[in-house]
């Protein structure tokens, strides 16, 4: 009785840490959603509590005045074609590694995973020099395709793993029929992988959207801002305009994709990046 | 298989070619192409490059800013490792020993922030820390604290520390995530062994659940201090750019500032290089340092 009355104690007090964390975690988020909806006003006035009334003007002004559209546009794209283009990539090149037999697959291996390792600050540099030359400066779509060959090392890794796991009886059985390899990587490989598929696509699709940095140094005018940048500009004149409603609007529209995307696929997401931390 | 050499080997070239060039011109060339440009004075057109041996390097160990920049990379390091180990495994421990009816609710929600954009997380913060309407200088002055409220990321001591907290924030998800799996990889009848030599859930947890979760934990700090030695200048810019007066950069926010901010692209290559043998020598030397052989009993 003794112990069991203990045991409840202890799990209750347990539990006070992990709601104070639960609280930590969701209250700016709430907050963010909650300031979406006040004017400049009253964030001033009542900066942590309920909205007196809810208003969509700061979406309107987020959307129209300060060119969130074009930049929801934008960070669309970037998203979009870097995935694809890092899936039409990574695809073949994790298949040859995993179960073709030539010399040198391990080196290759060896190489794009270690390129995860590698701090890519100092690449930048020759990067935004290269992009100048060919005309991709300032440019999503070469925004799009820098983002690609980023996530090229980490898609090849995840890939690899998925492929190493489907039978190679069915290739084999398939090549039997006449298939050609190209058949067999496209109509084969390609479906069974494709948890795999979903699941690496799903994370570097949340990334290229969220990414800020590369956007920083590779895009320069403003009509081709991705959203991490748009809201990045947005923070930095609301010190001038005190534009905050339309910040945290802007802030809602950039979070709520990933939570989305979240609510849908949490399982795969959280399983996907730990195990890619793990066997990376 | 029936397949000639040759169409084996167009297929090969097929899978290989294409996506190795686009990774040799876009990130092998970069890398090798940046290590090249830190021996030039380099304003950034063509005409003005300019050769100059190891000046750049010479410039790097003089200038005052550096040791600062390496300083605070490596502050961050160790505090986020600490404060990120330390709430992962507790959170670990707790959801995966104790048998709490909503752990996958917390789950779901702790992991959440590790995949919020910087830039959300950058401005979210800079607005907790905001000194008229933040939530930590209210939350001071509610608990009657309000004289040790202050101007968190406005002041020179406070604002590299201030950096941490959303650091852990966002971070402490996956983390948890890594050690939970090592935990449940453990076999229940350790435990059960330990329980009838009289163990404690303490004493279980330093004899039976840290060692066996070893390896989860060495990959956790590994994964902390490459992604921050890598990263860490990205939350620096959103909340800080650098500043007050230089009292947040970091290796990679210094780069930044100095080649596309004042355009002195071959001293950023250097502090570049610079950033990539600090990080090749703090992992190998970790790696030695946490080498211990797997616990099996």
């Amino acid at each position: 009785m003794k112990r069991s009355v203990g045991h409840i104690l202890g799990k209750t007090g347990i539990r006070i840490p992990l709601i104070l964390w639960t609280i930590a975690v969701l209250y700016p988020i709430f907050w963010m959603f909650l300031g979406s909806f006040k004017s400049n006003a009253e964030i001033y006035r009542n900066p942590w509590g309920f909205p007196e009334n809810f208003n969509w003007q700061n979406f309107a002004d987020a959307w129209t005045n300060y060119n969130i559209d074009t930049s929801v546009f934008n960070s669309l794209i970037v998203t979009v074609v870097g995935s694809l283009l890092t899936l039409l990539l990574a695809v073949p090149t994790a298949y040859a590694i995993e179960r073709i037999n030539f010399r040198g697959s391990k080196v290759l291996f060896t190489l794009y995973v270690s390129a995860m390792m590698i701090p890519m600050v100092l690449g930048w540099i020759p990067l935004f020099f290269l992009l100048s030359d060919i005309g991709l400066l300032d440019n999503i779509y070469g925004l799009a395709i820098v983002y690609a060959v980023s996530q090229l090392p980490f898609t090849i890794f995840v890939l690899t793993s998925f492929i190493g796991t489907i039978p190679k009886s069915l290739e084999e059985a398939a090549a039997i029929d006449g298939l050609s390899p190209y058949g067999v990587l496209w109509k084969i490989i390609t479906p069974l992988t494709m948890s795999g598929i979903i699941t690496v696509t799903i994370m570097n699709a949340i990334q290229f959207w969220n990414e800020y940095f590369m956007a920083l140094i590779f895009l320069q005018s403003s009509e081709n801002y991705t959203l991490a940048l748009a809201i990045d500009f947005i923070s930095s004149e609301a010190q001038y305009t005190n534009a905050w409603g339309t910040l945290f609007a802007s802030l809602v529209i950039a979070i709520l994709p990933v939570i989305v995307l979240y609510a849908i696929f949490q399982r795969r997401i959280s399983q996907g990046m730990t195990e890619g931390a793990i066997k990376g | 298989m029936v397949q000639s050499k040759k169409q084996k080997y167009t297929f090969l070239a097929f899978c290989l070619v294409p996506t190795f060039i686009m990774f040799a011109i876009f990130t092998l060339y970069p890398l090798f192409s940046g290590l090249y440009y830190s021996f030039f004075d380099w304003s950034g057109s063509s005409q003005n490059k300019e050769f100059i041996g190891f000046d750049n390097y010479i410039k790097l160990f003089n200038d005052a800013i550096i040791p600062n920049t390496i300083i605070h990379d490596y502050f961050l390091v160790v505090t986020k490792v600490i404060g990120i180990m330390i709430l992962a495994m507790f959170f670990a421990v707790a959801l995966t020993q104790l048998k709490i009816k909503e752990a996958p609710f917390y789950r779901v929600v702790f992991f959440f922030p590790n995949i919020m954009s910087v830039v959300v997380i950058g401005i979210l913060w800079t607005f907790i820390y905001n000194p008229s309407m933040g939530l930590v200088n209210s939350g001071l002055e509610f608990l009657g604290l309000g004289n040790l409220a202050r101007p968190w990321l406005g002041s020179e001591t406070w604002a590299l520390p201030s950096l941490v907290l959303p650091s852990i924030w966002a971070g402490i998800g996956l983390f948890m995530l890594m050690l939970m799996g090592g935990i449940s990889n453990v076999s229940k009848s350790y435990y059960e062994a330990a329980e009838m030599d009289g163990a404690n859930q303490w004493q279980q947890f330093w004899k039976v659940t840290l060692p066996l979760v070893w390896p989860q934990i060495k990959i956790s700090i590994l994964y902390i201090v490459i992604t921050t030695l890598n990263g860490s200048f990205v939350i620096v810019q959103v909340m800080t750019a650098g500043g007050p007066n230089n009292s947040t950069h970091v290796m990679g926010s210094y780069l930044y500032q100095q080649a596309f901010v004042q355009y002195n692209f071959g001293y950023g290559a250097t502090i570049g290089v610079m950033i990539l043998i600090l990080s090749l020598i703090t992992v190998l030397l970790m790696q030695f340092l946490m080498r211990r052989d797997k616990v099996e009993y």
